[in-house]
């Protein structure tokens, strides 16, 4: 059985995708492999927002050049995560709908393992509710890693030399 | 961080009291202080209604969505309230809203705060959701009917 070569963590500002890159880095670290870290700038759902009226144009460009930030600030984060534990850092960002983004990048790469954060505790019957990242792990044609438990991969994390 | 996930009973107000705009706003941020969300009243309810001001977040068929972000919360923030009798909120089809859909986030998580912005946009499509919610009788049911459960 082959081990995973390049492993991609979705970073999307919330503490369960840190969990999710934690675990990640260990991953790249123990199998030796590359590690992508890939934020997307959600704009599909800003056209959403915008569509609905629930978002003004310039209120559209505001928060996108938040996310733009965000995403800069976050990747910068994982990536000094990676530093520290001697793991090297490959930062994506990317545009559009994120569950999309994430297969794309999936199948671009040849990626072997993708690792997420947390899903949603408590999951509605309701379709309406299913988010980005449940679709991206349905869609994706690699195997996908949800990372769990905060402290115990924090401690995996922490352990790391 | 999914919208369900803030959920629960304790940012949920049914009815809500208000009978204009400015009120249902102050009353949607006092369900927030109330639940201990937030300490800063005031920089959250400033910070809806600079929104507001700009233009109305009453939608249609008596949804409202209003939202803004500041650096007095440091996670996203629901608060849900339903007037089943209506409030004018200067919505785009001058009909009264009935459904408060009210989230404040933090400056630097704006990539949650629009998705949790088009979860709404989603859920309030089905129109029978929207009925059963604002008939429903207490924050229990309502919790519920969005968790599905």
């Amino acid at each position: 059985m082959s081990t995973p070569r390049k492993i991609l963590v979705y970073v999307d500002g919330t503490e369960q995708s840190i969990t999710a890159a934690q675990y990640a880095i260990c991953m790249a670290s123990y199998f030796k492999a590359d590690l992508i870290a890939l934020y997307v700038i959600n704009t599909k759902a800003m056209e959403d927002l915008l569509k609905a009226r629930i978002f003004l144009q310039d209120e559209q460009i505001e928060y996108e050049h938040d996310m733009e930030a965000d995403a800069q600030r976050y990747l910068n984060y994982v990536n000094e995560l990676a530093i520290k534990k001697g793991v090297s850092l490959i930062q994506r960002s990317s545009r559009g709908s994120v569950h999309k983004e994430i297969v794309n990048l999936v199948d671009e790469q040849n990626v072997d393992l993708l690792v997420i954060g947390e899903l949603a505790r408590i999951r509605s019957r309701r379709d309406e509710l299913y988010d980005e990242t449940e679709r991206a792990m349905r869609m994706v044609s690699c195997s996908v890693l949800i990372a769990k438990d905060e402290d115990k991969v924090w401690q995996m994390y922490e352990s790391l030399v | 961080m999914s919208l369900i996930d803030l959920v629960q009973e304790k940012i949920v107000k049914i009815p809500l009291v208000s009978t204009d705009k400015a009120d249902v706003l102050r009353e949607l941020v006092q369900i927030l202080k109330d639940a201990g969300e937030i300490e800063d009243y005031d920089a959250v309810l400033r910070a809806i209604c600079e929104r507001e001001e700009k233009l109305s977040t009453g939608l249609e068929s008596g949804i409202a969505v209003p939202h803004g972000k500041t650096e007095a919360v440091s996670t996203l923030k629901l608060a849900l309230g339903i007037a089943p009798q209506g409030i004018d909120f200067a919505s785009i089809d001058r009909k009264p809203s009935q459904l408060f859909f009210m989230l404040v986030a933090p400056p630097n998580q704006s990539g949650p705060h629009v998705e949790a912005l088009a979860e709404i946009v989603k859920l309030v499509q089905s129109k029978a959701f929207c009925r059963a919610v604002t008939a429903a009788k207490d924050a229990h049911e309502v919790v519920e009917l969005i968790k599905g459960e």
